[in-house]
């Protein structure tokens, strides 16, 4: 790809970005995914873990947090396509000599963004209400998994979009999707709680691994390697994603045109 | 008699019409995803959430308060879907234009949610002992049944009055989800009720599910009808008082509509 390319799709991305921020910002359903839920999560789980101690609240903040980021992922961006469909607008942006992929990373990328505010929230929650004296025990590690974890989301939420608009029947599972991941990933408990037969499903998941590194780095004791380890397993699975996700927007557009099913609803 | 025989005939062609509407768009599988797995997938994250938090033993508490608390899914989203549904499907005016009895077509629309509730705690309880090991042998099942049932009712009470709201708001989609998880941390179906702050324990003594929850785990740890009798008539009246406010509510909102010309606003 030419500078000039990259130069041009940036600024595709930054109008997407802005665009979508802007229309989220006071959307009652994504203020509910992205701030109401993980807030009602994170109060469950201080009261049910308070008995743990203190240690455990900067460990419910993140992992509350994260239930906003997979929610918002799988309701928002797995909608992002649909959503142009549903407003009109998909004909003409498919008509667009920008890839696709471009403008659906720049949406995303903003709900991505705005869900890590459900972990702000979290924080404020447990250090205002429960007097919790919460510590990041290594930041500077945890900014990176964080930035990791932006990348990994964004790349899994480029493939659950195509995938609802290829076929809405997996859409209908939507909302059985949520918890699932909640748990396969360890968000709020270590995944050793459930049967030894689900560990692999937890390993083919991004989630897991950014769960795995901002819980690591936030309560302390990880050695680098390990965290390293983590970030790489987040890299490595975003390619696989966006790989995938190409060939599945490829797909997506070829049959919606073949079809002549673009802007059926 | 013939008034009566016209009214019970309104009430079950209304519910029975209401239910296949709401319904007449989703597939069966997307009625497994929404009514089967996610209330299952929601049961297993708290159950095992509790298990990290106070070990195995614990795991019927946080069974029975999630199973218990399923009949939210039908009562609040449901029952809300159907009488926020002839708003926006444009037959409220048609509705309110009729001599119809109000009553018989205001609790119609919770008929079948009830029903459909029921099914959905049974349903949570037996994912419970298949999945989670929970313990039935020292259940009355009758008393279990006039527990799920009452507990189905007063829900479906809340979800009436708040499909009236539903009649006068945009964002109901935004107050159905909050109140459902709300539900969650006020009613004890996670969190003792005796470890939720005065305020909040309050608040849990005037909503649905609180007693039921309750009550459910009683039977099912051996107590006898009589013993939850107290209960269970304390989660009857909660959720007649909702179904008063709701029954209320839709007559003062027809009022108000006819009133002001507003009947067809959306």
């Amino acid at each position: 790809m030419r500078s000039g390319e990259l130069r041009k799709y940036g600024r595709v991305v930054a109008a997407a970005f802005e665009m979508s921020l802007r229309q989220m910002a006071l959307d009652g359903f994504i203020l509910f995914t992205v701030l109401v839920q993980p807030l009602i999560i994170a109060l469950m789980a201080l009261w049910m873990l308070r008995e743990r101690g203190g240690d455990y609240a900067i460990f419910v903040v993140v992992g509350s947090g994260m239930t906003g980021l997979w929610s918002s992922l799988l309701f928002i961006s797995g909608n992002s396509i649909n959503w142009e469909r549903w407003t009109g607008t998909l004909e003409t942006l498919v008509g667009l000599p920008t890839p696709m992929p471009v403008i659906i990373f720049g949406k995303n990328l903003a709900n991505v963004a705005q869900s890590l505010s459900s972990m702000m929230a979290g924080y404020f929650l447990a250090a205002l209400l429960f007097g919790y004296p919460l510590r990041v025990e290594q930041p500077l590690l945890f900014l990176v998994s964080l930035a990791f974890t932006v990348v990994s989301f964004v790349s899994f939420g480029l493939i659950i979009a195509p995938v609802f608009v290829i076929n809405p029947g997996v859409q209908g599972w939507q909302n059985a999707m949520e918890f699932p991941v909640y748990m396969l990933s360890g968000f709020l408990f270590p995944i050793a709680l459930l049967p030894g037969w689900t560990t692999p499903l937890s390993y083919l998941l991004a989630p897991y691994w950014a769960a795995r590194a901002l819980h690591a780095t936030s309560s302390g004791g990880a050695t680098l390697a390990e965290v390293a380890f983590c970030w790489a397993m987040m890299l490595l699975f975003s390619l696989v994603y966006l790989f995938v996700s190409s060939r599945l927007f490829r797909l997506m557009i070829r049959k919606a045109r073949a079809d002549a099913t673009l802007g059926m609803q | 008699m013939r008034k009566l025989w016209l009214n019970l005939r309104l009430f079950l062609q209304g519910a029975i019409l209401s239910y296949i509407a709401l319904f007449r768009w989703l597939r069966p599988s997307a009625y497994l995803a929404s009514k089967v797995f996610m209330p299952l997938n929601q049961i297993l994250f708290f159950t095992f959430l509790g298990i990290y938090a106070t070990g195995r033993d614990n795991a019927s508490f946080y069974v029975i308060g999630n199973a218990v608390q399923m009949a939210a899914v039908s009562g609040i989203y449901g029952v809300t879907m159907s009488i926020g549904g002839d708003r926006w499907d444009g037959t409220l005016p048609y509705l309110f234009g009729t001599p119809a009895n109000r009553m018989a077509m205001f609790l119609g629309r919770a008929f079948f949610h009830v029903l459909d509730g029921m099914l959905g705690v049974v349903l949570g309880l037996m994912w419970g002992v298949v999945l989670l090991g929970l313990d039935l042998s020292q259940t009355d099942p009758l008393a279990l049944g006039l527990t799920v049932l009452l507990t189905t009712v007063s829900t479906s009470g809340l979800g009436l009055l708040m499909g009236c709201l539903s009649l006068i708001t945009l964002n109901m989609m935004f107050v159905n989800n909050t109140v459902y998880f709300l539900l969650l941390v006020f009613c004890g179906a996670n969190v003792p009720l005796a470890a939720l702050p005065g305020w909040m324990r309050a608040v849990s003594r005037f909503l649905p599910l609180t007693r039921g929850i309750a009550a459910a785990r009683q039977i099912i740890a051996g107590a006898s009808l009589a013993e939850v009798a107290p209960l269970l008539a304390g989660e009857l009246l909660i959720g007649l008082v909702y179904i008063l406010l709701g029954y209320s509510l839709f007559r003062w909102f027809e009022f108000q509509a006819k009133r002001r010309g507003t009947l067809e606003a959306i």
